[in-house]
């Protein structure tokens, strides 16, 4: 006895107490709930449930949450070690660093590898809601944390109206495939291949307006402005009913056809998307690959190395040249893209698109995802979203007993708490950021300094 | 103290300042300086703690924004460019470059991409470019990449290149922010008290890399500094600032004897000037 009490004492046992404690929690909230007359006999008489997840385990529901005690002990452990690892690691990157952009043979194996996974994927996941999750969810979801990444990781601004470009982009779907109560433009109702480079010039220009007068303004004023933009959208989506259809949305009640699908008609080449989400899987499939490509590419590269710049010290990026502005807004521009093509595809997939659709949460939802996966980075953030959106499709299907759907963000908000403590970079935190936030912790460099000079 | 002021009228100047006035809010920084500098010079800027002398490099790079007078770059092939008003990025590209009085580098990256993006900031965006990587892209970063290795071997730190900026030492640092600065291809740099921190041996290296900016890549110098033996050596002549206005200018002799300075620097200024 004396023995457990000595072991429970230390670290690792305390992990352990702490890790039981919280899952008892968990079993408590996820649990059903008792009545007025008897309020424990929901809780208690739960424990003996039985519970199973993903078919892969069946048992009572006190042994599921001990395996979770047992994980998130294990995760914890290893994470404590690996931390001082990377303590390590990244105080020899001061010394050791790694340059440039060179695509290894090892590293293009590993991403035929991933692009193959993704490819085989939907023929494994069979089931018809995790295929249409896989599109709607969190393709989609990629795509905008992939856009926000570089708005928010690349260039370091805060934008919380990121869903209005979402938005643009799902409306100038609807409107150039004749969807909407307003005429669709030229007269024709086009294909919605051909709404995505309107999209994308459309939410890239909305992306200049929204930051030529913005951009100039720093930190919290700019994350204000932006997330007055978003909901400026989104009501202009409410409200302009003969134009947008209103809150019935893109249909309006003057019973509009739906936003048709993708179609080709080359030649002798004819293919119609359907509802299946197969197809939509691997066309988003192939704009994810493409995004990814061109973002990393421009990551390494000039302007890439400009927004680092801007990041870490505006003051002398300007002073050496660089124009912080207009480096700013591109990173506005280029980000709207990919928010952009997430909304053809959401609103080509959908077929109605309502403004509900496009709320504040939806902007809070693709940050979190962003800081989640790791600001900066683009596997990071991709990654991420791949994560969360998983996690939350998982309980919006496979509801624990008494969980409401409301739930969901008192548990992404631990996890971002979590997430924050323990890795305050982020899942897969991108080299550059975490070299920044090692100094930054060892009050070095610039990061948000204020320019003081001499005592005038 | 005459002389000064009539400097538009200096055939080789490159930097003409007249009647610059700087205030935040009721506190006057800046108080009706005038000042002239020559092309290929080596000019300093002394006077103690407080005197202006950065909010005089802010002025002329286009930071801050002076209320009255007129700050005029005169480039190379004669090109006038009013600086007041004119944004930081936009005095860069027209060839005025600069360090900071705390070395400010972009920290998490090396020396070799600080360095880089100086290299590459006056050529156009190519975001397109950029993300296609065609053969223009290509052969500007191969150049940039030249450039800025002839320019880490300039100043010394080829060894150094692929350290993080926040590893080298502050000698290093400095040495950094001017090859930075260099790297914009400048007509003029303005170094914004260079030697602070800096060791013996370190500051002797520093004057001879300051001659050798000026002699091999004729790039004029404007120096901010405290260490008199350091600005004695170095500069051809010198302006001393006290309370935001010049009380002196000239050789180092000159301003070793004049006795405004001596003032400025004791601190006797008040029973100085009721003894006269």
């Amino acid at each position: 006895m004396r023995r457990l009490t000595e072991s429970l004492r230390t670290p690792t046992g305390r992990r352990a107490i702490t890790s039981i404690a919280t899952m008892a929690v968990v079993a408590l909230m996820t649990g059903p709930s008792g009545s007025a007359t008897e309020p424990t006999a929901g809780p208690v008489g739960s424990y003996g449930e039985r519970v199973s997840i993903f078919g892969l385990f069946a048992g009572p529901r006190w042994f599921l949450f001990l395996i979770f005690a047992a994980i998130m002990w294990g995760v914890w452990t290893l994470w404590l070690q690996r931390g001082t690892q990377l303590r390590s690691a990244a105080s020899m990157a001061l010394t050791v660093p790694k340059r440039g952009f060179a695509l290894k043979p090892v590293r293009l194996v590993f991403y035929a590898a991933l692009i193959a996974v993704g490819v085989v994927f939907p023929h494994v996941v069979t089931s018809q809601y995790w295929q249409s999750v896989m599109v709607e969810q969190i393709a989609v979801f990629v795509l905008l944390a992939l856009g926000l990444n570089v708005v928010v990781g690349f260039a370091g601004l805060l934008d919380l109206g990121f869903v209005a470009f979402y938005a643009i982009g799902a409306y100038a779907t609807a409107w150039v495939t004749g969807s909407l109560p307003t005429p669709a433009p030229f007269g024709v109702h086009l294909n919605p291949f051909f709404a995505i480079p309107v999209a994308i010039v459309l939410v890239m220009v909305a992306g200049i307006l929204l930051g030529t007068p913005t951009l100039r303004l720093r930190g919290d004023y700019l994350a204000i402005v932006t997330l007055g933009f978003g909901e400026i959208i989104t009501i202009f989506a409410n409200n302009l009913y003969g134009i947008t259809g209103g809150s019935y949305g893109s249909g309006g009640v003057t019973g509009k056809h739906g936003i048709p699908h993708f179609s080709i008609n080359l030649g002798p080449i004819h293919y119609r998307w359907t509802l299946n989400p197969v197809p939509y899987y691997y066309l988003t499939l192939v704009f994810v690959i493409m995004f990814i490509v061109a973002f990393s590419l421009l990551e390494h590269s000039r302007v890439g190395r400009a927004w680092t710049a801007i990041r870490e010290d505006e003051v002398a990026a300007e002073s050496v040249g660089i124009n912080p502005l207009k480096y700013k807004v591109m990173a506005f521009a280029i980000g709207a893209a990919s928010a952009g093509f997430a909304g053809v595809v959401t609103a080509a997939q959908t077929i109605f698109i309502f403004p509900a659709t496009f709320t504040l949460q939806v902007s809070i939802n693709i940050l979190a995802l962003v800081i989640f996966g790791g600001m900066g980075s683009i596997a990071g953030v991709a990654v991420g979203a791949m994560v969360i959106q998983t996690a939350s499709m998982y309980l919006l299907h496979t509801p624990p007993a008494g969980y409401q759907p409301a739930d969901l963000y008192m548990y992404l908000g631990a996890l971002l708490m979590v997430t924050m403590i323990f890795r305050p970079m982020g899942l897969i935190p991108s080299r550059r950021r975490r070299r920044e936030i090692t100094l930054a912790e060892a009050g070095e460099g610039h990061m948000n300094e204020v320019l003081t000079g001499e005592n005038p | 103290m005459s002389g000064h002021g009539t400097g538009a009228t200096v055939r080789d100047a490159i930097f003409v300042v007249e009647h610059v006035t700087l205030r935040f809010g009721g506190v006057v920084s800046l108080n009706d300086v005038s000042l002239t500098m020559e092309r290929g010079e080596i000019l300093a800027v002394i006077g103690p703690n407080g005197a202006g002398k950065t909010s005089l490099f802010n002025s002329l790079t286009g930071v801050y924004r002076p209320q009255e007078g007129t700050i005029t770059f005169v480039g190379r092939d004669g090109a006038r460019l009013s600086v007041i008003g004119k944004k930081a990025h936009r005095v860069s590209a027209a060839g005025v470059a600069r360090t900071f009085q705390a070395s400010r580098m972009f920290s998490a990256l090396t020396a070799f991409e600080n360095v880089k993006i100086g290299a590459e900031s006056h050529r156009g965006i190519g975001v397109a470019g950029a993300m296609l990587r065609g053969p223009m892209t290509r052969r500007d970063e191969r150049q940039s990449d030249r450039r800025t290795v002839e320019l880490l071997h300039f100043v010394g730190l080829q060894e150094r290149a692929n350290a993080i900026s926040s590893s080298l030492s502050y000698g290093d640092r400095r040495r950094l922010e001017i090859a930075r600065g260099l790297a914009t291809n400048p007509q003029v740099l303005l170094l914004d008290e260079p030697a602070a921190g800096t060791n013996p041996t370190e500051k002797r290296e520093l004057a001879t890399l300051i001659r050798k900016v000026r002699d091999e890549m004729g790039v004029s110098i404007l120096l901010i500094e405290h260490d008199m033996k350091l600005v004695m050596s170095l500069a051809e002549r010198l302006y001393v600032l006290n309370f935001g206005s010049v009380i002196a200018e000239g050789s180092p002799e000159e301003i070793r004897a004049n006795p405004a300075v001596i003032d400025a620097y004791l601190g006797t200024t008040n029973t100085a000037s009721e003894a006269s």
